[in-house]
C-alpha cells in the first residue's frame, strides 16, 4: 500500500480529508507518530506547513537559508525579560532538515527527577529504553567515526582527555556522512537521516497521506472530543494563504512544535487548558560559544557538524559540544568592528567553536499567541543563577581549548576583554559580575509549554502525550517535556512520540 | 494668532523631516532591488564602515556585494519580518538626532555623515552601555556580516570555500519535486536511486563547489 503525496503546486480548490489519525506537524516527533500509527494499518493523513526541500532546494549562504527554511526568516527572538535569538524550522521534517543530527538519551537523573517531581509513574530509563532503541534502530543511529571528525572536533576531544573531563563522539542519525559540515543549510550529502527522507517517505510506503503547505489554524473540537483540524493552504516562503483546509479524525495529533502547538490550542478556543499551563513554562538550552585560536590551520569547515560533545558536566547543568555553521552565522559573537574584526574573521581557518548548552532549569518564559497571526510571542527571563552556570561553562570551555593548545580564546561578552590569552585571564568568565545582558545566547532547544504531569491541574498532557481535558487529543512535540531534558531532546522526543504512537494504535 | 505664529514653524519641521527622510539619496543600481534607495544608502555606508577595504582580508563591504546580498535578504522575508528589519535601518540611519556622531554635522543621517564618524557612531551602538543599543548593532553587523561571507572571494581567502560535492539520489527524492513545483516535474525514477556505499570524506584539497569557484565568473 502506498499512500499520497500532495505540494502546494498540486492544490486546486478546497481540501476535505478524513481519516483516523490527523498529524499536524512532520518534525521528528510527528513523523514518528505518522510512520507507526500507518504502520499498524490505521488511516493517517500528516499536514505539514512548510515544503519539501530538495538538494536542489538547499542554499548555502547562511542567512538566505535561514530565511527559506526557518519561520520569521531566521529572526524570531524572545522579548520581555531577555532578548535570545531562536528558531523553529518550516520545512517538511522540521527542525531535522537543519540540526545537527545530534541523537542522545537523557541521562537516568533526568528522567528520574521528572517522574518525581511531576508526578510520573512510567517515564523511568526502563521504560523509555525500548523507545529509544527504536528510533536509534530505524534511522542508524551510531557514534560520529573519527574519519569525519576533522581537526577541530578531535582537538575538542584532546583537550578533554588532558584534563581528565569525559567526552565521546556524538551519536547522530548518519549514514555515509562527508564531513562537509553543511547539516545548518540542508545536508547535500543526503546523509542525515532527517525525517523526510527516512520516517516520512516509511510513512508514505505505509499508506499515509502527506499534505505539505497546510497552515492549521484550529482545532475543531466538540465537548471533549477533537474532531479534526482546519487551516488554508499557504503559499512557500511569501505565507500568501489559498484554499481551505479541513480534515475530519478519530484522534488529533499535536507535533507543531513546543512554540507552535500552544498558539494552536489558544487559538482553538484555549483548548485543553483546564490547568492553565498551555504556553507557560517555556524552556531553553541557551547557548554561549568561545571561539579557540590555534597554531595550526584547522580547516573548521571540514569533519561533522557537531562532532563531540562532553556530558562530563551534565549533572552540574550544561553540556559541552564542538560546532560548526556558516561562518557569518558563527561570526555573529566575534568581536570588534572595521579592521579589528576583519582581522579576528581572517583567524576562522586557525580557529575551532565549541559551545556550551545550559539546562537552565530556573530560567523560564511564556508563548502566547498574537491576535493577527499564528507567530508566537514569546518571552523569558535568564535566571541570575543561570547566568552564573553559563560563565561556569565558558571557563570550563576556554579551559579546554588552552588544555588543546589554542593560543587565545575569544569569548564574544560585553565587559569582558575581547581576546584571552591565558587561564588568569579567562577565570574572569567565572569571577567576574557576569550579566544576562553581557552574554550573546542562542535559544536551542524549547520545550515544556505543554508540559506532562501526573496532575491535570499542573500539566497539559499525561505521560503518553493525551490532554488531560480531552479524550482523543494528543500532543507529542517537545512541549511535552516536563523540563530539561538535560541533553539535545530530538532523541527523547521521538522516543516518546514512538510510545504515544502505540498509545493512539491502541485507541483508535 | 497663536496658530499663525505656529504654522511655520510647523511647516519646517515638516520639511526638514521629509528632507532627512526622502531627499537626496541616490538611485540603488538595481531598480528592482527590495531595498528603497535609503535603505540602500544606509546599508552601503554601513558596509562600508563596518568592512573598509584593505587590512587582514582585501574585499570591503562593497567589494564583497553586501548591498545586493541585503537586499537579497530582506526580498526574501516575509511582509511582517521585513518590516522590522527595514526599522532596523530607519533607526540606524535617524537615530544620529539621538546620539549624534562625533565632530561638525554629528546629527545629519547616517549614510550622510563622513567616512570617520559613520564608524565612530557605529562604535557608539557597539559599546554602548544601553542594552537595546548594543542589539541595534549586533542585529545590523550581523546582517551585514553574513552578507561579507556570502561573497565567494572572500570564502576563498580564507580557504573555506564550499567544497564540491556529488548529490546522491535517495527513495525521498522520488516524492518531492522542488519548492513550489508541482509532482509532476519530479525527475527522478526508481533506476536513479544511488545504491549505499561508504563515501570518502571530504577534504581541503578538494575541488571547490562551481558556485565558489574562480570560474564562476565573479571578479578578482
Amino acid at each position: 500500500m502506498s499512500g499520497e503525496v500532495r505540494v502546494w503546486a498540486d492544490y486546486e480548490r478546497d481540501v476535505h480529508e478524513s481519516c483516523d489519525v490527523v498529524v499536524v506537524g512532520s518534525g521528528p516527533a510527528g513523523a514518528v507518530v505518522a510512520y507507526e500509527v500507518a504502520a499498524s494499518g490505521k488511516d493517517v493523513v500528516l499536514v505539514e506547513e512548510g515544503p519539501p526541500f530538495t538538494p536542489d532546494d538547499f542554499v548555502l549562504d547562511g542567512s538566505l537559508s535561514m530565511a527559506r527554511t526557518m519561520r520569521e526568516g531566521g529572526l524570531r527572538s524572545t522579548r520581555g525579560g531577555f532578548f535570545m535569538p531562536t528558531m523553529q524550522a518550516i520545512a517538511l521534517g522540521g527542525g531535522s532538515l537543519v540540526n545537527s543530527a545530534i541523537c542522545v538519551r537523557s541521562p537516568d537523573f533526568t528522567l528520574d527527577a521528572w517522574c518525581e517531581r511531576y508526578d510520573l509513574k512510567r517515564t523511568t530509563r526502563a521504560d523509555l529504553d525500548p523507545h529509544y532503541q527504536a528510533i536509534e534502530d530505524f534511522l542508524g543511529i551510531a557514534p560520529t567515526p573519527d574519519d569525519v571528525q576533522g581537526p577541530r572536533n578531535l582537538l575538542f576531544r584532546d583537550g578533554c582527555t588532558r584534563l581528565g573531563f569525559s567526552s565521546e563522539p556524538i551519536a547522530r542519525n548518519v549514514r555515509g556522512c562527508r564531513g562537509s559540515g553543511e547539516c545548518f543549510t540542508g545536508c547535500r550529502a543526503r546523509a542525515k537521516q532527517s525525517v523526510d527522507i527516512s520516517y516520512v517517505p516509511a510513512a508514505v510506503e505505509k499508506g499515509a497521506r502527506v499534505l505539505t503547505s497546510v497552515q492549521v489554524q484550529r482545532v475543531l473540537s466538540s465537548g471533549r472530543r477533537a474532531i479534526g483540524i482546519e487551516g488554508r493552504i499557504v503559499a512557500p516562503f511569501t505565507g500568501a494563504t489559498s484554499f481551505r483546509v479541513r480534515v475530519d479524525a478519530k484522534v488529533v495529533v499535536l507535533a507543531a512544535g513546543c512554540m507552535a502547538t500552544p498558539v494552536l490550542l489558544q487559538k482553538s478556543d484555549d483548548l485543553a487548558n483546564g490547568s492553565g499551563q498551555v504556553g507557560a513554562n517555556l524552556q531553553f538550552h541557551p547557548g554561549v560559544a568561545l571561539m579557540g585560536v590555534f597554531p595550526e590551520r584547522t580547516h573548521p569547515q571540514f569533519g561533522a557538524t557537531q562532532g563531540y560533545h562532553s556530558l562530563h558536566f551534565v549533572r552540574q547543568g550544561f553540556k559541552l559540544e564542538t560546532l560548526w555553521a556558516p561562518p557569518g552565522v558563527l561570526a555573529v559573537r566575534l568581536p570588534g568592528f572595521g579592521f579589528d574584526l576583519k582581522q579576528n574573521l581572517a583567524r576562522f581557518p586557525y580557529a575551532a567553536i565549541w559551545d556550551a548548552i545550559g539546562s537552565c532549569n530556573r530560567s523560564l518564559g511564556r508563548v502566547r499567541a498574537r491576535r493577527s497571526t499564528l507567530d508566537p510571542a514569546l518571552t523569558y527571563a535568564l535566571h541570575p543563577e543561570d547566568v552564573k552556570l553559563l560563565g561556569e561553562a565558558m571557563w570550563v570551555l576556554a579551559q579546554i581549548f588552552f588544555a588543546a593548545g589554542a593560543t587565545s580564546v575569544l569569548p564574544g561578552v560585553h565587559r569582558m576583554p575581547d581576546e584571552m590569552f591565558s587561564l588568569a585571564e579567562a577565570e574572569v568568565l567565572r569571577t567576574g559580575d557576569l550579566r544576562a545582558s553581557d552574554l550573546t545566547c542562542g535559544g536551542n532547544h524549547a520545550f515544556s509549554t505543554t508540559r506532562m504531569h501526573g496532575d491535570p491541574q499542573q500539566g497539559v498532557v499525561d505521560e503518553l502525550g493525551r490532554c488531560h481535558d480531552m479524550d482523543n487529543l494528543y500532543v507529542v512535540d517537545t512541549g511535552i517535556l516536563p523540563r530539561s531534558p538535560s541533553v539535545n531532546p530530538m532523541l527523547t522526543a521521538m522516543a516518546l512520540a514512538h510510545r504515544s504512537a502505540a498509545e493512539i494504535t491502541l485507541r483508535t | 494668532m497663536l496658530v499663525q505664529m505656529w504654522l511655520p514653524v510647523l511647516a519646517g519641521v515638516l520639511g526638514y523631516g521629509a528632507y532627512r527622510f526622502l531627499a537626496g539619496y541616490p538611485t540603488p543600481p538595481d531598480r528592482n532591488a527590495a531595498l528603497s534607495p535609503r535603505e540602500y544608502a544606509t546599508v552601503a555606508a554601513a558596509a562600508l564602515a563596518s568592512y573598509p577595504r584593505g587590512g587582514a582580508i582585501q574585499p570591503s563591504g562593497i567589494d564583497a556585494g553586501i548591498p545586493a546580498h541585503v537586499d537579497r535578504f530582506v526580498a526574501a522575508q516575509q511582509p511582517s519580518t521585513r518590516l522590522l528589519v527595514r526599522l532596523l535601518f530607519v533607526l540606524v540611519e535617524h537615530a544620529t538626532l539621538l546620539f549624534p556622531a562625533p565632530g561638525a554635522g554629528g546629527m545629519r543621517r547616517f549614510s550622510s555623515l563622513d567616512a570617520a564618524q559613520q564608524v565612530a557612531y557605529l562604535r557608539g551602538w557597539q559599546a554602548s552601555r544601553l542594552l537595546p543599543r548594543r542589539l541595534v548593532f549586533v542585529s545590523l553587523r550581523a546582517i551585514l556580516t553574513m552578507g561579507y561571507f556570502a561573497d565567494p572571494v572572500v570564502l576563498r581567502t580564507l580557504g573555506i570555500a564550499p567544497r564540491a560535492l556529488p548529490t546522491p539520489v535517495c527513495a525521498a527524492d522520488l516524492l518531492w519535486p522542488r519548492v513550489g513545483q508541482p509532482r509532476s516535474t519530479i525527475r527522478h525514477r526508481a533506476g536513479d536511486v544511488t545504491p549505499p556505499g561508504t563515501p570518502e570524506p571530504l577534504g581541503h584539497e578538494g575541488p571547490l563547489h562551481p558556485d565558489f569557484a574562480e570560474s564562476a565568473g565573479e571578479r578578482a
